[in-house]
């Protein structure tokens, strides 16, 4: 089980990147821990005629701390994330969800950027960066642009990216001291690709309270302000507060229409919003203390 | 095709390689380290996992081109690593492997857990052995042995230090030289035999290996026979190195070269041919001998490049009257004791290799009888030791049958 032929390439810069892939002709595809992308090409589900590879270009491994937000470079690994290389700004989610994608072996090659490029529904970053309110930073030959993650995605394997367009980095805001988070993952075994993928995320201090669901057979549904759909301010007991009718609304909009992916949805979500609000309570207790 | 430098277990590797070449497949067919297993090829299975810069990846959906200048360490390279070598004994106290294909990856990931997540338990253990399939054992075996481990680990290996971003993937900055994929290896390299030998007459590269860990870790074999020829004879037949070496099947002497007045060495090669298993061990060998004592000592390694393995050897032969059972006649004993490395270390059953020594033994004394003699060898010698080809001819059973009637065993 082999790819098919292809040139290799291996800039190390991002401009000679997008100059390599921007030669249509080519069937140029760009690589970076080749986790996702290289099980296809074995698969000989993806042909590319070229491929780019992005991981020996230096700007895509830094990570720069400002004010209110960190910027990870696209080409920092879930390991990275998952043991504190990276700083965390965001309460402790992006490295519980990190640790929680895929296998060790997998998490120390695979990608930020790569998954958020390749856009598996069921994968795990553009729900969770989506959920922290996160920006991609793109650089093409015509210059840059930002994209919120949670507008990265069209529909499945499908992105705003253009061909040449590469995803530099991703600018996650820093949360508040206050904020509460619950993630609920749903797979019938460790490390394989969600059924049902939720999170809940309140940070008081920026005003926040959002919600995400992945795994839906297509993009991501992120739901800016959740109050509406909890009926009320994030608090206590969330999870009962869940109105039902305002979730089958949302996926009705998406054309979600399985029964099981529909089930699965709900439950994920209800969980994150218990665990979210459990965070709440003890952290509250903490406060009393 | 292009050329991907690399460093594996410790040793520098650089070939050309086509762009679609896996790292495992680069592991496996160019540099025939087959201890990496090739399952599902699309990450799933965890079988191809190594240590890439010192952390586990999986190796089949790593391309070798993107591991230009990594570190990287198979199962091959973890022979003296010493978190790996509590893991092996612990795999076979609690019966942690069955079929094997699983275990050098799961060796792989459990040395992950052992050094990385100290307060591990059983659940999490699981949880992390999830990217690791196993169809025969049911995972308790295996568990139980990082259990423990866990519970009295050795000293572990220094913390790898990290860079960001994907593991084997470098940046072309702290690149400075050729020396510099190898400054992050995380084990020392293993104790084989250098691959490219010297010329000179091999006595530096004999002086370098460790010929105790031969006699400790090593095959060992014990064989005695008589010829009837006076013990003053046999002696002297058996100080000339080059007439020993032409009464050994499979042996060519190419050069000869004496280091002092009892040492002599010997370079050339000995072929060996086990059914569809070839290999031709070229290398140096040195001969040390105790005139008043009548006895010798060999140390002899080698390589077969063809399947980049290699081979220490020490044999020991004393020389004695044969006493009553054979008047006026030698009776020789000889002990052996050797260390297969590489691709056919994978046969090293001692079973089957006693009986090709045996086999060897019984050609050798073959050959000796009639070199002492002055009469050609009694049957024609092919130029390879062809284990099995005497055992299927009648020519073959009948030396057997000979033979074990010389010696008394049969």
């Amino acid at each position: 089980m082999k790819p098919a032929v292809f040139d290799y390439a291996r800039p190390g810069t991002l401009v000679e990147a997008a100059r390599l892939l921007a030669d249509t002709g080519a069937g140029a595809k760009a690589m970076a821990g080749s986790q996702s992308l290289g099980p296809m090409m074995n698969l000989r589900l993806a042909r590319p005629g070229r491929v780019v590879d992005l991981t020996a270009i230096p700007a895509l491994r830094a990570v720069t701390r400002r004010a209110d937000a960190l910027v990870i470079g696209a080409c920092v690994t879930h390991a990275d994330i998952e043991d504190g290389r990276v700083e965390d700004v965001t309460a402790g989610l992006l490295p519980h969800v990190a640790g929680r994608i895929a296998y060790r072996a997998v998490r120390n090659r695979g990608t930020l950027g790569g998954s958020l490029a390749h856009a598996d529904p069921a994968a795990d970053w553009l729900t969770a960066l989506s959920l922290v309110g996160a920006v991609a930073e793109l650089r093409s030959p015509r210059g840059g642009r930002e994209v919120a993650v949670s507008e990265l995605m069209v529909a499945s394997f499908t992105t705003v990216l253009e061909p040449d367009e590469i995803i530099a980095a991703i600018r996650v805001p820093v949360a508040g001291a206050g904020a509460r988070w619950g993630w609920t993952k749903l797979s019938s075994k460790v490390g394989e690709f969600a059924h049902g993928l939720a999170g809940v995320f309140a940070d008081p201090g920026r005003g926040t309270f959002r919600a995400a669901i992945g795994a839906l057979d297509t993009a991501p549904i992120v739901i800016d302000d959740a109050a509406p759909l909890f009926g009320g301010p994030f608090g206590e007991r969330l999870d009962q507060r869940l109105d039902e009718a305002a979730l089958d609304r949302r996926l009705d909009e998406r054309d979600v229409v399985d029964d099981y992916v529909r089930a699965m949805a709900r439950v994920a979500l209800a969980r994150a919003a218990a665990q979210a609000s459990a965070r709440q309570a003890s952290a509250g207790e903490g406060e009393r203390a | 095709m292009r050329t991907v430098a690399l460093s594996v277990n410790g040793r520098p590797a650089a070939a050309p390689v086509a762009a679609r070449t896996s790292l495992a497949d680069y592991l496996r067919e160019t540099l025939s380290l087959t201890g990496t297993h090739v399952g599902c090829e699309h990450g799933v299975c965890g079988a191809c996992t190594v240590l890439i810069d010192g952390v586990p990846a999986r190796s089949c959906i790593t391309f070798a081109a993107a591991c230009e200048g990594a570190s990287v360490t198979t199962i091959e390279g973890l022979e003296t690593d010493p978190v790996t070598d509590a893991l092996r004994a612990a795999f076979s106290r609690h019966h942690g492997l069955q079929c094997g294909f699983c275990t050098p990856a799961m060796l792989v990931t459990a040395r992950d857990i052992v050094t990385r997540l100290p307060d591990a338990d059983e659940a999490r253990i699981r949880a992390e052995l999830s990217g690791n399939l196993c169809r025969c054992t049911g995972y308790v075996g295996i568990v139980a042995a990082i259990r423990e481990v866990l519970a009295a680990p050795p000293a572990a290996p220094a913390p790898v230090e990290r860079a960001l971003g994907p593991v084997g993937a470098r940046t072309p900055e702290p690149r400075t030289g050729p020396e510099a994929p190898s400054a992050q290896l995380a084990q020392p390299a293993p104790s084989g035999v250098a691959v490219e030998e010297s010329d000179t007459d091999g006595a530096a590269d004999i002086a370098a290996q460790d010929w105790d860990q031969v006699m400790k870790d090593g095959t060992r074999l014990a064989q005695s026979f008589t010829v009837a020829f006076p013990p003053s004879t046999v002696w002297r037949f058996f100080a000339d190195a080059g007439r020993v070496a032409g009464c050994m099947p499979g042996a060519r002497v190419s050069a000869l070269g004496v280091t002092d007045g009892r040492r002599q060495s010997v370079r050339g090669e000995v072929r060996v041919k086990l059914g569809p298993i070839v290999g031709a061990f070229g290398g140096v060998a040195e001969i040390e001998t105790d005139e008043a004592a009548m006895s010798g000592t060999v140390r002899g390694l080698g390589r077969d490049a063809n399947s980049d393995s290699r081979a220490r050897v020490v044999i020991r032969y004393d020389v004695a009257d044969a006493g009553s059972g054979t008047p006026g006649g030698t009776r020789v004993d000889v002990t052996l004791a050797f260390l297969l490395s590489g691709t056919l270390a994978q046969i090293g059953r001692s079973g089957l290799v006693r009986d090709v020594a045996d086999h060897v033994t019984r050609q050798f004394v073959r050959n000796l009888e009639a070199a002492l003699s002055g009469t050609p060898a009694a049957a024609p010698d092919e130029g390879v030791l062809d284990a099995g080809a005497a055992a299927r001819s009648v020519l073959g059973a009948r030396l057997l049958r000979f033979f074990r009637r010389l010696f008394g065993r049969g």
